[in-house]
């Protein structure tokens, strides 16, 4: 009795012979449906490693069939579609998530993508149906669009999406074959107006614009080709970069309906699309390079803070995530600091009438002892509302850093009775952080008070005035500390204008 | 769309709603394919190709069409009408049409029951192809034959060891239809 056929038969009703058995477990194993977490490289991998054997039995099995049967295995094989569960576009959700998929996979990726969730709390999961690159890119654009607010804005992106149109033509697309899907982008647009003239909250409408199917075709088409003429007008920028001529690239990477994007394609998208708005792309690589965090690479010449799509890669598919900027809002808290020390204005070690001793202020937790809070004598400052800003990061720095790192030295007090400005949600369970937004508004130290001269402020990049970053604050008679929730989106949006 | 499977874990408010929309936006969705088709039957009748031609069928049904292409000139086809099957899907053109063969023909990359082996009516199908440029590739496929991957690998090898046999075979193959 041959090998083979041994094999073969588990693809038939009868297993008429008794020595399947032990072949049974690895083949169940192995044609089991994979699963569609991304830890699976590494899952799959083992699966798909039989020994040389059965592999060799395998293809001297298929030798065997008629050609009848060898040709309706292609023909199932050929119309094989897997299928994707799951919006096209999903709701924003926490990073916590990806955390999640990741928790027992390579060490690696587990410390990136828990720092991930903290550096980048949300992200919207994208259908992996061969369109996910591209549909990330055209939401993205839309959202960020929307989350502008400015009737103007979309006006004019409107009318420059539909300038774009004569590159369409120059190209020599007809254009009762591509209207159809200007018509869909338009639509986009109308409504994109329409919500931000209710003053909608949400992108709700987006959401659901791109989990029509046609809409989200018609649209991912629409910038496909768009992008197919630009580089068919700017070879020379891509050319170097193919391994096919460009022509042919554009026609069955770029043109067609279910191919998903790569490197180029998604650069000339950028260049030919996307930032002519003036929106900045990222790509954050989630893979087991070297390094805690992920690795971030911009696409465009200057990522604008609350302008910038950022796209989460892991090999072959891509999602939209949302960097803590985004949902970050910010509230008065009592200024601890200044609350004790009377004359505000002269920054340095004598006008702060507290020990700046480096020794004693690097002890943890020396200031969170409740005790010293309750009894400090303090005002707290009334529960105004200035309107929540973004900060920004400064635009050289390269890596995310660890939050570890970043944060671990401020020590936090918690302040009784703090002003209950916002309901905030509880917070996602921090899995390498200590909670610090649970238990009300903290006390923020900056790190500086404990270096000896404060009179060089390295401040090496141009901030917004809120930015908690900028430690130019502390010059500022009005300057107020601010406490950020990391997990409140809504409020953020709402409370924006 | 069936959103039925979803995971609610996270969704389920948006993911019902996006539900609700989409039954009303599915008659769009028929109003864009035949909008699309109408637009690619107005342009075969205003600027028609040498060789080809195509209509919908006499049911009223726009989603299926009957094409035509007669045999390019020093071609084992020369001179003979093909008639073809257009279907096409609800979502066209995210999706290619089916495309058959009706008269009976020996070509490599087409089977004995006129299915097309042709990438871009598969995975290369691009929403700005159409009947006429589908017709056009079907034509010159029929004087270029993709030897690389054929249906018919008797035919692949004829075509490359003796032409006189192989168009002996394509006559004897061919049977014109009558018109419907």
């Amino acid at each position: 009795m041959s090998l083979s056929k041994l094999v073969w038969s588990h693809f038939g009703p009868h297993h008429p012979f008794p020595e399947k058995q032990k072949f049974h477990g690895f083949y169940r194993d192995a044609l089991a449906p994979p699963a569609l977490s991304p830890p699976l490289g590494l899952s799959l991998s083992a699966a798909f490693a039989p020994p040389g054997t059965v592999t060799m039995s395998n293809s001297s099995n298929m030798n065997a069939l008629s050609p009848d049967e060898m040709q309706r295995f292609q023909k199932l094989s050929n119309e094989f579609e897997p299928e994707v569960p799951g919006l096209f576009v999903s709701p924003k959700q926490s990073s916590h998530n990806i955390a999640l998929e990741y928790a027992n996979a390579d060490p690696t990726l587990a410390t990136k993508t828990n720092a991930l969730a903290v550096t980048h709390p949300m992200t919207r999961v994208m259908k992996g149906d061969g369109n996910c690159g591209w549909r990330a890119v055209a939401f993205g654009y839309f959202e960020t669009l929307f989350a502008l607010r400015d009737p103007l804005r979309v006006q004019r992106e409107l009318a420059r999406i539909k300038s774009l149109t004569y590159t369409l033509d120059r190209v020599g697309y007809a254009d009762h074959l591509y209207e159809i899907f200007i018509d869909a982008t338009e639509e986009i647009f109308a409504q994109t107006a329409a919500a931000i003239q209710n003053g909608d909250q949400d992108e709700l409408f987006l959401v659901n614009a791109f989990n029509n199917e046609y809409k989200s075709n018609s649209v991912i088409m629409h910038f496909r080709l768009l992008t197919s003429a630009w580089m068919k007008l700017n070879p020379v920028r891509y050319q170097a970069f193919l391994s096919l001529p460009l022509e042919q690239y554009c026609a069955t990477e770029i043109d067609t309906v279910r191919t998903e994007i790569d490197e180029v394609g998604l650069q000339a998208l950028v260049d030919g699309v996307i930032e002519g708005a003036g929106f900045g792309i990222e790509i954050l690589y989630l893979d087991r390079s070297e390094g805690d965090a992920v690795t971030p690479h911009q696409l465009s010449s200057n990522c604008p803070s609350g302008a910038t799509i950022r796209l989460l890669y892991r090999p072959g598919h891509y999602d939209l995530i949302y960097r803590a900027e985004q949902t970050v809002n910010m509230a008065p808290v009592v200024n601890y600091q200044y609350a004790m020390t009377s004359n505000y204005s002269p920054w340095d070690q004598g006008a702060l009438s507290f020990d700046v001793n480096s020794h004693l202020m690097s002890i943890p937790n020396l200031m969170a002892d409740p005790a010293f809070g309750m009894g400090a004598p303090m005002s707290p400052m009334p529960s105004l509302s200035p309107p929540p800003a973004t900060y920004r990061i400064s635009p050289t720095q390269d890596m995310y850093q660890s939050p570890m790192q970043a944060h671990a030295p401020v020590p936090s007090i918690p302040v009784p009775s703090p002003p209950p400005v916002l309901p905030s949600a509880a917070p996602p369970p921090m899995t390498s952080l200590p909670s610090r937004s649970s238990d009300g508004p903290q006390i923020r130290l900056n790190p500086l008070v404990m270096k000896p001269n404060l009179n060089q402020l390295p401040v090496t990049a141009p901030f917004k005035k809120s930015s908690p970053y900028n430690q130019a604050h502390f010059q500022n008679q009005d300057f107020e500390p601010i406490h950020w929730e990391p997990n409140d989106t809504r409020r953020y949006d709402g409370s924006r204008r | 769309m069936d959103y039925t499977m979803e995971d609610t874990q996270n969704s389920a408010p948006d993911a019902l709603e996006a539900t609700k929309l989409n039954s009303a936006a599915q008659r769009n969705d028929t109003q864009s394919v035949t909008k699309r088709l109408q637009a690619e039957l107005m342009q075969l009748m205003l600027s028609p190709s040498p060789g080809i031609s195509a209509f919908p069928d006499a049911d009223g049904n726009l989603l299926s069409w009957t094409a035509t292409i007669t045999g390019p000139t020093e071609t084992p086809y020369e001179g003979l009408t093909l008639k073809l099957s257009f279907t096409f899907p609800n979502n066209y053109p995210y999706s290619p049409p089916t495309v058959l063969f009706k008269t009976p023909i020996y070509h490599p990359n087409f089977d004995f029951s006129g299915r097309i082996c042709l990438d871009i009516l598969k995975d290369k199908w691009s929403a700005v192809y159409n009947v006429q440029s589908v017709l056009l590739s079907l034509q010159s496929l029929l004087g270029e034959p993709n030897n690389a991957s054929p249906l018919n690998a008797q035919a692949a090898e004829l075509w490359d060891s003796d032409q006189e046999e192989f168009k002996k075979h394509v006559l004897a193959r061919h049977r014109d239809l009558d018109d419907e």
